[in-house]
């Protein structure tokens, strides 16, 4: 009946010739399992269905959802859409959406049925428990389910429809209030999630940060946990959006081709990646996804496009609509060859979470942000002693510039700090700038 | 709206075996107006209904969403949630909630101009203006993004001890982040307005001139701006400062669900423990509230979502902690009633801990009068970066537009002095409050899945003494 309905309202707006209409249907349902004190403080289970509209009629563009999911609400919804679009103004950067029909390639490991099946209060017990034998003495963190289906209509001949799975464990492991640890793994399919890993993990990094020391301000070379990096890459991610190029909220305006970090950094946005959290086989307007290199040995080689702002620059959707602002969907990047990073450190710190990045100015790329959970200060090549009480507080490319070495292993990083999913190894970042409160 | 469904859910998960049931049904409908670079980019109009629904089964809490309202859906999905809560119930907390009065009552915030009454043509057209006065100005503006919003939410609350609450709330709201460009510099400036009411709190923003004030205030920063001085050197800062800094390290360190942990892989806990209550953490004279009656506040509400009725909170009095945000459930850990701090941002969220209004309460003073003691000092009018640790303790302002201060007279601009500072310190450096309370909005992170509600927070103008600048 929902997918009769899109394909409902999408001849009835045709009729009344507007001149874009894309149509995205989406049902999820959610499971999600809140732990603390090493208990289940609640579950949480939810389900949606949305049908989102946008629609362009002379580049005016509107978006609504549909409430009620009956012919007689959508009849009022397109009269309401058409009322609506003749009493703002068009955007006359708007070039439109792909003309469809398109072939898709499956990207793997993005459903899995047997998520459905399993009882996620298991999947906690079993996590709190191994970081508890592991001599931590509170945890807290999540696990959650989701199963989603999308289902996208143009009116440019796109009609696809995708299924997905997804599995997101968070665990924070404390021996005291200052002594913690905290490690994410993240899976689209039950094979691949590995709760003891992180359990075990969180509960390593909060023993060792046993009795922090005050840190002390200055230049240090650091080490950047897979989650910490995530961060800062996810706060980048979102700056090679043509979107927020234009709006300056992007420190690569003016950069293309240009170098704009460490040889070393291979960057990509993959929405084809196995297992990737936000794989997906279409965007948003119903282009096929594809694997972009953003940076190339340090040298910025593309912004990400739909295929409106793709026209106006003359280039070609690198297909992250977004059908007005394109956005990341996996950001990837390419292994180094070290096998442990600390060793390769005389004068340094471990940072393994941060959280609260925030910028003074997205042009520039001048932020800080606050390390959490164990930090550690290294001294030739081994964790010296656990630190606390600093902070990261430098320019987003002089970090990427200053990128000496990555680590052999990748994670798939998704967070409550991590909006775009990141697969990425560890970074060592030279000469990064700490402050700390006076 | 059907609250029928509310009280179909709280019937029949009562049936099930539920010893606590609150339904929640939310209908909302918003528009939303958003301008990059002086063009109109995409408007939204959307009309969203959904039941929420929170039991306690086993002594197990457990909450289940919908936006499929018919009883079957419902039926369906309790059935789900029931079975994940009873096998939670193995690993569970043991939850009880405080005793509270039941409530029965309609109440809504009344809008002088009804955003119902205007067209999306005028609400545009005064993004437009702005980008028309920028431009006149001359001033090189590489970057402009605005965003306009209105909205209205009516909210049923109904719980199976009785507690049946209808309230309707409309909100207003805009954002702006503008960047300055002056020879080769840049200079960014971000903030938010918001309020509870109607199309009168927009207008009296005066979103153009405002625009025109920061772009002005940015230029001559780039311009004529100067390093800060370094060493041991006071603050002024101005109420947009004050503001996040009551919100970040007292709001957010007083609430009680981080003190007791429940927070901590998400937003982090608090430095401030049960134990701390009513110990001196400020001067003597900072007052601060938690106040969701303020009317027209962007966190105003009569009630809570758990049916609690809302009051003032004084969650630092004479610089002494004296009171934690709480819901029923912190409030039974803590032996103690809820203060009506439970808020859920849309019918599919939990509610939770959260701030509404808070404030520092004004002082004596006049804001110049903050001036005429400082021998060498920095007045920060307001601030761009900003960050906190996840324990609330160890804090960072940069200014945007801020001025030198030298013996007691405003100077020259200076370029983003940093004030990084531990809270206890931030609250006891303090010796003069003024008396020129501004309330700023913003929408408060919290929760998984991430709540960003909204909230004012605001003050005066506050003066810190003998402040570290590296």
């Amino acid at each position: 009946m929902s997918q009769e309905l899109a394909r409902y309202l999408l001849e009835k707006l045709k009729k009344e010739n507007v001149d874009d209409v894309v149509i995205s249907l989406s049902s999820l349902d959610n499971t999600l399992i809140k732990f603390y004190n090493n208990k289940i403080a609640t579950t949480k289970t939810w389900n949606s269905k949305d049908l989102g509209i946008f629609v362009s009629i002379k580049k005016r563009l509107v978006s609504t959802s549909l409430k009620t999911f009956t012919k007689e609400a959508a009849d009022s919804t397109v009269k309401k859409i058409l009322a609506f679009s003749k009493t703002i103004l068009p955007n006359e950067e708007y070039n439109g959406i792909a003309q469809g029909p398109f072939k898709y390639k499956d990207v793997q490991e993005t459903y899995d049925k047997k998520v459905l099946d399993i009882d996620p209060v298991d999947y906690v017990q079993k996590g709190i428990n191994i970081a508890l034998e592991n001599n931590t003495k509170r945890t807290a963190g999540l696990f959650e389910t989701s199963v989603a289906d999308v289902y996208l209509l143009t009116s440019n001949n796109v009609e696809v429809q995708e299924k997905g799975t997804d599995l997101y464990y968070s665990i924070r492991a404390l021996v005291n209030k200052e002594e913690s640890g905290h490690i994410v793994s993240n899976s689209r399919v039950l094979s691949k999630l590995n709760i003891e890993k992180a359990s075990k993990k969180a509960a390593y990094i909060a023993n060792l940060a046993k009795n922090p020391q005050h840190g002390l301000p200055g230049k240090y070379d650091v080490v950047f946990d897979h989650l910490s990096f995530a961060n800062i890459i996810d706060n980048l991610g979102y700056q090679f959006s043509i979107y927020n190029v234009e709006s300056r909220l992007s420190c690569l305006n003016n950069k293309l081709n240009k170098k704009i970090a460490s040889s070393k950094l291979n960057l990509y946005d993959d929405a084809t990646l196995p297992n990737g959290i936000n794989s997906i086989s279409f965007d948003s307007e119903g282009v096929p996804t594809q694997k972009n290199t953003l940076i190339k040995n340090g040298v910025l080689k593309t912004y990400l496009h739909n295929t409106s702002t793709a026209k106006k620059y003359k280039t070609k959707t690198t297909a992250n609509a977004g059908l007005v602002a394109p956005h990341p969907f996996n950001l990837v990047i390419d292994p180094g060859r070290s096998k442990d990073l600390i060793s390769e450190v005389k004068n340094g710190i471990y940072i393994t979470n941060v959280w609260y990045t925030r910028f003074q100015n997205h042009d520039t790329g001048q932020f800080s942000t606050i390390p959490r959970d164990g930090i550690f200060y290294i001294k030739n090549g081994k964790i010296d002693h656990p630190i606390k009480d600093i902070r990261v507080s430098d320019n987003i490319l002089n970090l990427m510039k200053n990128i000496k070495s990555l680590s052999k292993d990748q994670e798939q990083i998704r967070s409550w700090e991590v909006d775009t999913p990141c697969f990425l190894p560890q970074a060592l970042i030279k000469n990064v700038n700490i402050t700390k409160s006076q | 709206m059907e609250k029928d469904l509310a009280d179909f859910a709280i019937e029949y998960l009562q049936k099930l075996g539920a010893s606590y049931v609150e339904a929640r049904l939310d209908e909302y409908s918003g528009n939303s107006f958003v301008m990059k670079n002086g063009i109109p980019q995409i408007s939204s109009f959307d009309n969203v209904s959904g039941l929420g629904v929170r039991f306690i089964i086993n002594k197990t809490l457990g909450f289940l969403s919908t936006n499929e309202l018919q009883k079957e859906k419902i039926k369906s999905i309790i059935e789900k949630s029931i079975k994940t809560t009873k096998s939670a119930s193995k690993l569970n907390e043991k939850i009880s909630f405080s005793s509270e009065p039941i409530y029965k009552e309609n109440y809504e915030v009344k809008q002088k101009i009804n955003i119902l009454d205007l067209s999306p043509e005028e609400k545009l057209k005064i993004l437009f203006e702005a980008h028309k006065l920028l431009k006149e100005s001359k001033i090189k503006i590489p970057g402009s993004f605005f965003s306009l919003g209105d909205n209205i939410t009516t909210e049923y609350i109904a719980t199976s001890e009785g507690t049946r609450i209808t309230a309707t709330i409309p909100r207003v709201d805009f954002m702006y982040y503008i960047t300055i460009q002056e020879n080769n510099k840049t200079s960014q400036r971000y903030w938010d307005y918001g309020a509870s009411g109607g199309f009168e709190f927009v207008n009296s923003w005066n979103i153009p001139q405002l625009l025109l004030n920061e772009a002005k205030a940015c230029q001559n920063n780039l311009k004529k701006g100067k390093k800060c001085p370094k060493g041991n050197i006071d603050f002024v800062v101005a109420p947009q400062v004050t503001a996040i800094m009551v919100h970040e390290s007292v709001g957010h360190p007083y609430e009680a669900d981080r003190i007791l942990g429940r927070e901590a892989a998400q937003a982090g806990e608090s430095f401030v423990t049960n134990k701390m209550l009513n110990t001196t953490i400020g001067s003597k004279i900072v007052n601060v509230v938690d106040d969701p009656t303020i009317e027209n506040g962007y966190g105003f509400y009569k009630y809570d979502n758990e049916g609690v009725k809302a009051r003032r909170k004084y969650l630092m009095k004479n610089g002494i902690i004296n009171e934690f945000l709480h819901n029923r459930q912190t409030a039974a850990e803590m032996g103690t009633n809820s203060n009506g701090s439970s808020r859920a941002v849309d019918y599919d969220k939990e509610p939770i801990v959260r701030m509404s209004n808070t404030i520092l309460l004004n002082g004596d003073y006049k804001e110049q009068e903050l001036f005429e003691d400082v021998k060498l000092g920095i007045y920060v009018k307001n601030f761009m970066e900003w960050n906190i640790d996840d324990k609330r303790f160890n804090q960072k302002y940069v200014g945007a537009e801020s001025f030198l201060i030298k013996n007691g007279k405003i100077q020259y601009p200076i370029v983003n002095p940093v004030i990084e500072i531990t809270t206890p310190k931030l609250w006891s450096s303090i010796d003069a409050i003024a008396n020129n309370t501004e309330y700023h909005a913003g929408n408060c992170g919290k929760g998984e899945p991430m709540q960003a509600i909204p909230v004012w927070f605001g003050g005066p103008s506050m003066r810190l003494r003998n402040i570290k600048v590296l």
